[in-house]
């Protein structure tokens, strides 16, 4: 049991290097309005993590000082080797980040297959290899080579999500983070885009998963972290915080 | 018969022109997310500049077309660097006065320097005319209609086959997207608004050959343009092309069948908008 749980790096010619994402006493917000007061969040190179907690959290604000887009106001990100902490979101993908939005954002007027494409397009490495990734990522999830004509906007939730996740691996990134992917999604399809990211991470990429299924993710991923407020206030391995008491009554309702 | 084919023609051929402005505002529109109301002002320059060539250097407006699309090409991203990219995140109601402000700017920076007076070009081909079976079209139309054609091909070709066009669309459809995956949007931005100046320009130089140049000139083309991109849907490249077709055509058809049509055929995009907003209102309350 344990075993499925360690990082998979094994896999002949799949094998992508993932790289450490390192997050430091984190501090971020809108305006005058502070959300993370002290995040720290460390993911090896090649391993599962997740980040759970209430709504309200900042768990997509962390991601989204992770991007770029959120400018943070204090503390430290580091992306493999380099300093993150003030990048432009261009700068942090052409780094190897790999980001699976809150709500997809896709580009709703065009076609799935366009799409993907354009998930590559940023980067003369993934460019290079947009045939094959795109193979891979339909090896993946079968059902958008079925729909590569349609338009974006007009697939059902969780196809749209494949397409996001999709995206997001034709730039081959070392480090992917997946804001919420099961949100509105029924059972069925959550297992399929949970499945499809073991397997992501099961190649080498380092994955930061944050979600409010809480049992799923825990199940899922190596280790994990508990945000609070935006602080940091419990981690260890899956397992373990599955079966905390503070976390099965305030998470799983148990 | 030949009336109405020949009407059809001519707003067929007075579409080319509106296309070329009404994509440009377009692109401001939907790409960048900038309502400019100094449009018509950048193609004011065109015009201008395109007389200037002629008067001074005896250059044909369709010669010295190239070098200004390319100036204004330049003042459109100064613009951008300058003004339009500090008020990005600012309420609309700023934004509008920004571009607003900026073309009351340059006419009257135009009527200070030049006058008011329009400036004609001549052109070898001013009074020429072509004959096609039984229709007839004027030498410069034809010209301007043909460049016109060729200038929007190179657009959409531009934005459906090229990486950089594709980025365009991404960003117009999905800001949060398009930056999620490493575009780089602010440059797009900036070559999106300096495109859409150097469309304006472009069109102002097919106008200087058409009418004239002079500080207004760019305003009724502005505001037919409000029309087109309202018809097309705020932000609809693609929908820019039928809109210009449907203003062009019923503006020629105005001025052949109503008495007096001249007049009335200006008043026709005002008709147009506001046929749309009505058939919007029902169409969203449904």
């Amino acid at each position: 049991m344990s075993d499925s749980r360690q990082p998979n790096v094994s896999q002949a010619g799949q094998h992508r290097a993932g790289q450490e994402l390192v997050i430091e006493h984190l501090a971020a917000g809108y305006g005058k309005v502070q959300v993370l007061w002290d995040v720290n969040v460390r993911v090896g190179p090649g391993e599962f993590v997740a980040m759970i907690g209430a709504n309200g959290a900042g768990k997509t604000t962390t991601l989204r000082a992770v991007s770029g887009v959120v400018k943070p106001t204090g503390g430290h990100i580091r992306l493999g080797g380099h300093d993150i902490t003030r990048a432009a979101p261009s700068e942090v993908v052409a780094l190897g980040l790999g980001h699976v939005p809150e709500g997809r954002e896709l580009f709703a007027m065009m076609s799935v297959r366009e799409n993907l494409e354009l998930g590559a397009a940023m980067r003369p490495a993934a460019r290079a290899a947009q045939q094959h990734t795109l193979e891979q990522v339909y090896t993946l999830f079968p059902r958008l080579q079925e729909r590569s004509k349609q338009l974006a906007g007009t697939l059902s939730g969780g196809e749209q999500q494949m397409v996001a996740v999709g995206r997001a691996l034709m730039g081959l990134p070392s480090v992917l983070v997946v804001d919420e992917p099961s949100l509105g999604l029924s059972p069925l399809m959550t297992q399929t885009v949970f499945e499809a990211l073991k397997a992501v991470n099961a190649e080498g990429v380092s994955v930061l998963l944050v979600e409010q299924n809480v049992g799923l993710s825990l199940r899922l991923a190596h280790r994990a972290y508990v945000l609070e407020n935006g602080q940091v206030v419990k981690e260890g391995t899956g397992e373990a915080l599955l079966a905390d008491p503070g976390v099965r009554a305030a998470y799983l309702a148990l | 018969m030949d009336l109405f084919l020949q009407t059809l023609l001519n707003g067929l051929l007075q579409s080319g022109i509106y296309a070329l402005v009404a994509s440009g505002l377009a692109l401001s529109v939907g790409v960048v997310g900038i309502v400019n109301f100094a449009h018509g002002e950048f193609l004011m320059i065109g015009a201008f500049l395109a007389w200037a060539a002629s008067a001074s250097l005896g250059l044909d407006p369709l010669l010295s077309l190239p070098v200004v699309a390319l100036a204004v090409f330049g003042v459109g991203a100064l613009t951008y660097r300058v003004s339009i990219r500090h008020v990005l995140l600012a309420p609309e109601l700023n934004q509008m006065l920004l571009t607003f402000g900026l073309g009351i700017l340059l006419q009257n920076l135009a009527l200070m320097l030049l006058g008011g007076n329009t400036r004609t070009v001549s052109t070898p081909y001013q009074a020429s005319s072509l004959q096609l079976g039984e229709l007839t079209v004027g030498g410069p139309k034809a010209v301007a209609f043909a460049f016109a054609v060729a200038l929007l091909a190179g657009l959409y070709f531009v934005l459906y086959r090229t990486t950089l066009g594709r980025q365009m669309r991404a960003v117009a459809q999905n800001r949060r997207g398009a930056q999620l995956i490493g575009i780089n949007v602010d440059r797009v931005y900036l070559l999106a608004f300096a495109a859409s100046c150097g469309l304006a320009a472009v069109a102002g130089v097919l106008v200087s050959v058409l009418l004239f140049a002079s500080p207004t000139v760019g305003l009724v083309f502005a505001l037919k343009a409000f029309a087109i991109i309202v018809m097309a849907g705020l932000g609809n490249l693609t929908g820019v092309l039928w809109a210009s077709v449907l203003l062009g055509v019923s503006e020629a058809l105005v001025q052949t069948y109503v008495p007096g049509g001249g007049g009335w055929s200006d008043a026709v995009f005002f008709l147009m908008i506001f046929g749309t907003l009505v058939l919007r209102s029902f169409r969203g309350s449904r």
